[in-house]
């Protein structure tokens, strides 16, 4: 009988050794093949459906489509993304706060960004580079106040998630402060970016959000490694050799720049980093939330959710944020009527 | 299994603004069992953690092999000293061999996941434990003793010349810990393992220390081979428990029977 860790299949060369969770690799597969039919789908639906051959082959490089090349395409890649952004994002900020719960979104840092790109838009700097950069001001400063306002001799995971919701609504009283003070057609684009729409997001946002994640893909690499440890007790992780408290300050400032800049491209689309995790770690069956799956999934839920928007109301359309809400909303209740005294689960 | 020498100069140690050991010396005998008894709150968890580097010393520090554990990286540490916290945490949803398979983390890189050796040590650490039947079961799902085995088969999987366990036989059953205690034994003599314990029960203290530190307020009352300073008085004084201490019929260590019971009704 073997006694590698269960369910994982050993790659081996002479240089290095891998271990891979099978259950999560077939399950990242799968997503993976849903989200490129779904990408696809996104590239097909819209005011004019557009079948996926002719929409193949404008990809691959045939006849010239507007409305796919520069309308669908660029917003459908934001979209995913975006997706992806929130489902790392979600994975770790969990993963360090051991609660479900603890998800950018519920914890203050999408409304942090949220609050500083109005904040931009309002007086005058929310072009396409400046929103991303106000954005991660703005989280990583949310973020920071929770972190502060929470520790006491320690991260107390229902303190954190407590004192990450009172943040969160202050910020959104903030930010309704900033729209009521502000013109009435900023207000108005405010407004929709507030709800989280990828409407009209093209390349100006998908750039910098691809650069981010492109900078932080070594970053990334070595959370999936370094969050296994984060589910012991500080002893027993030092008895282990793993610096847990630096391991949990990298992994909360990976988590904290990715649901910022995602926020500052589609607004602050609510929920796909509280849901994308848990339920890839469900489907995937793995101790602590399998990063890829998350990733994937969360991806696959803001592709669909943007599909549905176009498609829902015939002459309008509806953001993202409201669709991925409809979703999450009823989710978060019932992990909160099933949690443990509030605790972590 | 080198040896390693552990030892602790002008210790300090407390919790925020409380000391709970003050100016503590103490030498661990290399390839030796010590077991540290004492009453509760007394400062013996605190004092095994600092000799694991879990908890920094407000004073002083803790020599490992001459060099303050403080200087050195704590991965490099790991290598050398395992310890078992008296009240560790698992990580949710893990299963037994995962979780004995984790005390291989100071020899494994990003790229070096898994190798013949984690294997081999992984499976020998189960087996002393005996735990092999547990390996796919949730650690969530185990009873006191049976999680108890397991976390002492992740700190042996660590493979290190000195161990540090804090009362290793809570909730096991007597059949249990005798098992475990002379595993650690086993261990001690066929690897020349250092092994440090707190014990709660001193006549299991008595009988597997070679070395035994009393305990009290946080400094260290009487150390010694148990034959040579296990008395009444050492007891009294200790504990506050009048007693009449005999050899034990089986090992003819010094055997603890507490005085008169309280007569029933
Ligand atoms: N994390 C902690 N924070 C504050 N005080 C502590 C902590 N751990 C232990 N103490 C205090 O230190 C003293 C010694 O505790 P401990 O070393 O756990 O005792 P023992 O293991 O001998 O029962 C006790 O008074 C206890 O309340
Ligand atoms: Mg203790």
């Amino acid at each position: 009988m073997s006694h590698r860790p269960y369910g994982h299949v050993l790659i081996r060369r002479p240089r290095f050794s891998f271990l891979v969770h099978r259950r999560s690799a077939v399950v990242a597969s799968v997503l993976a093949v849903l989200l490129a039919a779904v990408f696809l789908l996104g590239l097909c639906v819209g005011v004019r459906f557009i079948p996926p051959g002719d929409v193949l082959r404008v990809l691959f490089g045939a006849d010239e489509s507007i409305v796919v090349e520069t309308l669908r395409l660029p917003r459908t890649t934001v979209g995913l993304l975006v997706g992806l952004a929130f489902g790392i994002a979600g994975a770790l900020i969990q993963t360090v706060a051991r609660n479900p719960l603890a998800s950018p979104d519920v914890i203050g840092v999408s409304h942090g960004a949220a609050a500083a790109v109005v904040f931009g838009l309002v007086f005058g700097f929310g072009g396409p580079t400046a929103t991303p950069l106000t954005a991660i001001a703005g989280g990583s400063v949310a973020a920071f106040l929770v972190y502060v306002l929470a520790w006491r001799r320690g991260l107390n995971a229902q303190r954190f998630v407590l004192i990450g919701v009172g943040i969160s609504v202050a910020l959104a009283a903030v930010t309704n402060l900033l729209l009521t003070k502000a013109d009435i057609t900023l207000a108005q684009q405010a407004k929709v970016w507030m709800s989280g729409s990828l409407n009209g997001r093209g390349w100006s946002q998908g750039e910098p959000l691809t650069w981010v994640l492109l900078a932080l893909v070594p970053a990334i690499v070595w959370a999936a490694r370094a969050a296994r440890s984060a589910g012991f007790d500080d002893d027993t992780a030092i008895a282990l050799g793993v610096r847990l408290g630096r391991i949990r300050l990298g992994l909360v400032v990976v988590g904290v720049l990715l649901a910022s800049v995602a926020t500052g491209a589609a607004g602050p689309v609510d929920f796909v980093a509280l849901v994308a995790p848990q339920v890839a770690r469900r489907l995937a069956r793995t101790p602590q939330v399998p990063l890829v799956c998350s990733a994937l999934l969360g991806a696959l839920i803001v592709v669909s959710a943007d599909i549905g928007a176009r498609m829902l109301i015939s002459n309008a359309e509806l953001p993202v944020g409201v669709l991925t809400a409809a979703v999450g909303g009823p989710y978060l209740l019932w992990m909160l009527t099933r949690s443990r005294a509030g605790g972590a689960s | 299994m080198t040896t390693h020498r552990l030892a602790a100069r002008d210790l300090t140690l407390g919790y925020e603004d409380r000391i709970v050991v003050r100016d503590l010396d103490l030498e661990v005998p290399a390839g030796r069992v010590t077991v540290v008894v004492g009453p509760n709150a007394c400062g013996k968890s605190t004092l095994l953690r600092s000799l694991g580097r879990l908890l920094k010393p407000v004073s002083g520090s803790v020599l490992l092999d001459g060099a303050a554990l403080r200087d050195l990286p704590t991965r490099e540490i790991a290598r050398r000293i395992g310890v078992l916290p008296q009240s560790p945490v698992p990580p949710e949803g893990i299963t037994v061999a995962d979780l004995v398979a984790r005390g291989r983390q100071p020899y494994q890189r990003w790229w070096q996941q898994w190798s013949d050796e984690d294997e081999d040590v992984v499976a020998d650490a189960m087996r002393r434990t005996d735990v092999v039947e547990l390996a796919d079961r949730y650690v969530d799902e185990l009873s006191g003793g049976q999680r108890q085995r397991v976390w002492i088969a992740m700190a042996l999987a660590q493979g290190t010349g000195i161990l540090l366990l804090d009362e290793p036989t809570t909730f096991l059953d007597i059949a249990h810990q005798v098992e475990v205690l002379d595993l650690v034994r086993e261990l001690n003599v066929t690897r020349e393992r250092t092994v440090v314990a707190v014990l709660h029960d001193l006549n299991q203290a008595c009988r597997y220390a070679d070395h035994l530190i009393a305990m009290r307020d946080g400094s260290i009352v009487a150390q010694g081979a148990p034959a040579e300073i296990v008395t009444a008085d050492l007891v009294r004084d200790v504990f506050g428990l009048a007693c009449v201490v005999i050899p034990c019929p089986v090992t003819g260590a010094p055997m603890v029977v507490p005085g008169q019971p309280r007569e029933a009704g």
